[in-house]
């Protein structure tokens, strides 16, 4: 027995021994994680024979423009024998997960705050955007939104992506020229300023018995909606959307924002509670129900498509309907809002809508296993033409302001609203994902007030408004901190 | 095994020493290189993976890698994972050497009493005659612990770090005890969404599977009924709900309850004002809709099951209770239900377990809503929807995982609690 004891115990010891011994790392020291080593990845010595994975988004990928971006590149640099393909990936990427097992991309395209997630884990690669031909081209508030707490810049701004005012020129009122333009500027009233809109909105509703309305839009949405708040002084969090402990939904006079969004569900319907205007939003504004809505210049597209239709079902026809769709719908710069906030206050002041926007671009994978070629790739497709070619066919407003003052029109205007600050860049941190719920429900809650009945109002007086926006607040934040 | 230790002699000793050693001493080759084998493998294994793997689920990690200098590091959920392995084939090892110290012995017993062991390759032959279940175990049970029972371990595992938030690769995570249980319990946001949670919760699973079990009991007896005609065509009705994808039927549901949806397109037609059936005042108008809706997709699968059973309960017992005078409510309550139940108790725990943690009806139904009073969730939420916001929407993985834990338990507990007081269990010969 004893024999047998101690064979098991030097059996069992052994192995505890031989565990723990081999079981020791070989190195435990931590690396300097200075950063001046970063840039030296980009030597500026391509990579020959390597293949790209690129990821498009969709819409390039359906209308051809990523085809011509991939054919071009490939016929540039086929003589360092570098490819780009298509990663063939879905769009909503998780390069933190994919990335470090070799499934990522090498070059993504995707929006700021996608991007910029992904900084935390040093997932994607600062970039040295000096070496790039659009560095001076580009805003400094476009680069802002690639700019990482460390100071270093991860993303090439290409398109800026910010609400713009769609509406039918034929639907103005016959008079307009003459009652709708106090500053003769030849630009109607309701579209310069919500206040005007908010009437002529109220006057369509009451001439066609509920039957038609002037602007509509889903109220609840916290990328289109947050903008009224934004415009009186609110924020999502401060340090330049850096700093997640100071969240500022309710900084400000933002309640006033948040009255002007009730105010604007007084001229709808309850349709604007939920998503149902968002999805019938084209249908309606061809069909003529609506007047004006708003969202990004990308769906312009869609806008005219409807319009053909609606107009060849009138007696039009294709080429009389094409023709009469683009004169007819018109894209314009979001109204300015009243002072106030008070959009039945003729008198005051006005002051810019300041809406919240994002700015889409190219981002390399720190994963890569070629920095320099991909950095090439990224070089080409923000080239001036490549830029120009992707606005022709896509419709974007590009970041670019060559691009934009050549383009002119709507996408020059974009691009002013950026440089004066009045797009809000939205934050780039990881904790912006945790906004969208709290204050959705806020805006959801404060826009069905004008549907209840009066004694179950909840949102009458301007202390329910902040009181309604600490709220939302304090649910981000716990959303963000109580559990870190 | 004890016995083994206590009796054996020099043989069991070699091989408690070294697998295979006192097989060989007893002139059993076959068998003694068999283990030896096996134990210089598995030596090879901790040495060259093992070791590593197991220090890796001690520590979780000791170097921080970043992908933008090139520096490769500890990932601490691989190395969770990869450590859970290495238990799992750390246990293996000690059952074979235990195996083979119990073999030792029991030749040597069979030595002692002077007949011959048996050869090894009869001992081979044996797996697939006398032994064979070992054999065709073997391989259910390898795939069970790789894809079944390691994922289980890590979710269990994960609600015993700091995994989430901010502290996901390549950050490194650690263990925290039972930090995360302890902050379900007590954090003042916390606390008091749990229990309004768990409380809807249970009463949601309760009424979800009695109604969905009753209704289509109800409909497998009407259409059991000699009078009904053109059964096939209406026992094909509920099945086409049940074909057809659940989240299709949600959005499809979701629209319809919509305020631009055909419901509310009537009711303005109708020149009354639309109706929130989902907004956000919606509280108990919402989970009735719930409730119904997850009937209209679970009473046909119900339907089936009762018919099923039905069509094998003897005509006898409610001839005779008719000839006695029992009425039709009697007949049902005191012959058929009692059958019903006793066979289907398993399939209703199953369905009250599937309700409980019913994540989809009320994440397409109502998702995306955060109701004052409730952190981070909604009024119709359930637990799992409360878990998902938690873990997918707010990355608090430990989180999850020890709400996971509870829901575990919480469920275990109830279909024990019923089966072991069901008739299934209690009376299980009554209808054999």
């Amino acid at each position: 027995m004893v024999k047998i004891i101690s064979a098991i115990t030097v059996h069992l010891l052994a192995l505890i021994l031989l565990l723990y011994w081999f079981g020791k790392p070989a190195q435990t020291a931590q690396e300097d994680f200075g950063f001046e080593p970063i840039l030296t990845k980009f030597t500026g010595e391509l990579e020959a024979n390597v293949t790209l994975r690129v990821l498009e988004n969709d819409t390039a990928i359906k209308q051809g423009f990523f085809e011509e971006l991939l054919q071009a590149f490939n016929e540039e640099y086929a003589e360092y024998g570098i490819v780009a393909v298509d990663a063939n990936m879905d769009q909503y990427l998780d390069l933190e997960n994919d990335g470090p097992y070799g499934f990522g991309p090498d070059v993504l395209y995707q929006a700021n705050d996608q991007i910029m997630k992904y900084t935390d884990g040093q997932h994607i690669q600062p970039l040295p955007i000096r070496e790039l031909n659009c560095y001076p081209y580009l805003d400094e508030n476009a680069w802002q939104a690639y700019t990482g707490t460390d100071g270093q810049i991860y993303g090439i701004p290409v398109n800026i992506q910010a609400p713009v005012l769609y509406y039918r020129k034929d639907l103005l009122p016959a008079n307009w020229e003459t009652e709708w333009d106090k500053n003769n500027n030849g630009i109607p009233d309701m579209i310069e300023n919500w206040t005007d809109m908010y009437a002529y909105s109220m006057q369509i509703r009451e001439e066609s018995l509920g039957s038609r309305y002037g602007y509509m839009k889903s109220l609840w949405d916290v990328y289109f909606a947050s903008g009224y708040l934004f415009s009186y002084g609110g924020y999502v969090f401060g340090d330049n959307g850096n700093d997640a402990q100071d969240i500022g939904f309710a900084a400000g006079e933002s309640y006033k924002g948040l009255h002007v969004l009730r105010q604007l569900a007084s001229i709808m319907n309850e349709d604007c509670i939920d998503d149902t205007i968002t999805k019938i939003q084209y249908a309606k504004l061809a069909s003529g129900e609506f007047f004006a809505s708003m969202t990004t210049p990308d769906v312009y597209t869609l806008y005219i498509n409807e319009l053909v239709l609606s107009y060849q079902a009138e007696g039009l026809s294709a080429g009389e309907a094409m023709e009469a769709a683009y004169e007819n719908l018109i894209t314009a710069p979001v109204p300015y809002l009243p002072a106030s906030g008070d959009l039945t206050d003729q008198n005051s002041e006005t002051i810019p809508t300041i809406m919240m926007g994002g700015v889409n671009g190219y981002a390399i994978s720190a994963y890569t296993k070629a920095p320099n070629a991909a950095l090439a790739f990224a070089d080409f497709a923000t080239s001036y033409e490549m830029i120009k070619r992707r606005h022709e066919l896509l419709g974007i407003v590009p970041a670019r302001m060559d691009n934009a003052s050549d383009a002119g029109g709507l996408t020059d205007i974009v691009n002013a609203n950026l440089s004066e600050g009045n797009i809000y860049i939205m934050p780039s941190i990881r904790a912006v994902a945790q906004i969208w719920t709290p204050v959705g429900t806020l805006f959801a809650d404060v826009v069905k007030d004008p549907f209840r009945s009066l004694a179950e109002q909840k949102f009458i007086s301007d202390e329910q408004l902040i009181e309604g926006l600490l709220r939302a607040s304090t649910q981000v934040y716990d959303a963000i901190w109580t559990l870190q | 095994m004890l016995e083994a230790i206590k009796k054996g002699g020099i043989q069991v000793a070699l091989s408690a020493l070294f697998m295979g050693l006192g097989q060989l001493c007893q002139r059993q080759v076959g068998k003694g290189l068999t283990y030896l084998f096996l134990h210089i493998s598995a030596l090879w294994f901790f040495l060259r993976y093992g070791a590593v793997m197991l220090r890796g689920f001690i520590t979780l990690g000791e170097r921080r890698a970043n992908p933008t200098l090139n520096i490769e590091g500890d990932n601490s959920v691989v190395m969770l994972i990869m450590g859970l392995f290495a238990i799992i084939v750390l246990i293996g090892y000690l059952l074979l050497y235990a195996a083979n110290i119990k073999d030792a012995y029991n030749t040597q017993t069979l030595i002692a009493a002077g007949k011959k062991p048996l050869r090894f390759s009869a001992e081979l032959k044996s797996l697939a005659d006398k032994n064979f279940y070992r054999s065709a175990l073997f391989l259910p049970i390898l795939g069970v612990c790789v894809f079944s029972v390691i994922p289980i371990v890590f979710m269990i595992l994960v609600a015993f770090t700091d995994f989430g938030g901010n502290t996901v690769p390549p950050e490194l995570v650690s263990w925290t005890g039972m930090d995360s249980f302890f902050r379900i319990l007590t954090l003042q946001q916390f606390a008091p969404t749990f229990f309004m949670i768990l409380n809807w919760n249970v009463i949601w699973a309760v009424c979800a599977t009695a109604l969905n079990y009753f209704g289509g009991l109800g409909l497998a007896l009407l259409l059991n009924k000699k009078c009904v005609k053109g059964k096939l065509i209406w026992r094909a009705f509920p099945i086409l709900a049940f074909a057809i994808p659940g989240f299709i039927n949600l959005l499809a549901f979701k629209f319809m309850f919509s305020y631009g949806g055909p419901l509310n397109q009537m009711i303005i037609n109708a020149g009354y004002s639309p109706i929130g059936f989902l907004d956000l005042d919606a509280k108990w108008m919402a989970r009735i809709i719930g409730l119904l809706i997850n009937a209209w997709l679970a009473i046909p699968s119900s339907m089936l099951l009762a018919a099923g059973i039905l069509s094998n309960m003897s005509k006898d017992f409610s001839e005779a209770a008719k000839i006695d005078g029992a009425s039709a409510f009697q007949i049902f309550r005191a012959i058929t239900l009692p059958f019903v139940l006793f066979a289907t108790v398993p399939v209703l725990i199953s369905q009250f377990i599937m309700n409980f943690n019913n994540f989809g009806i009320f994440f397409f139904l109502r998702g995306g809503l955060y109701i004052d009073g409730y952190f981070l969730a909604s009024d119709t939420d359930l637990l799992i929807n409360w878990l998902y916001n938690l873990t997918i929407d707010n990355n608090y993985y430990s989180i999850g995982a020890a709400v996971s834990v509870v829901i575990f338990i919480i469920t275990s507990i109830i279909s024990l609690t019923v089966y072991v007081l069901s008739p299934s269990y209690r009376q299980e010969d009554q209808f054999k």
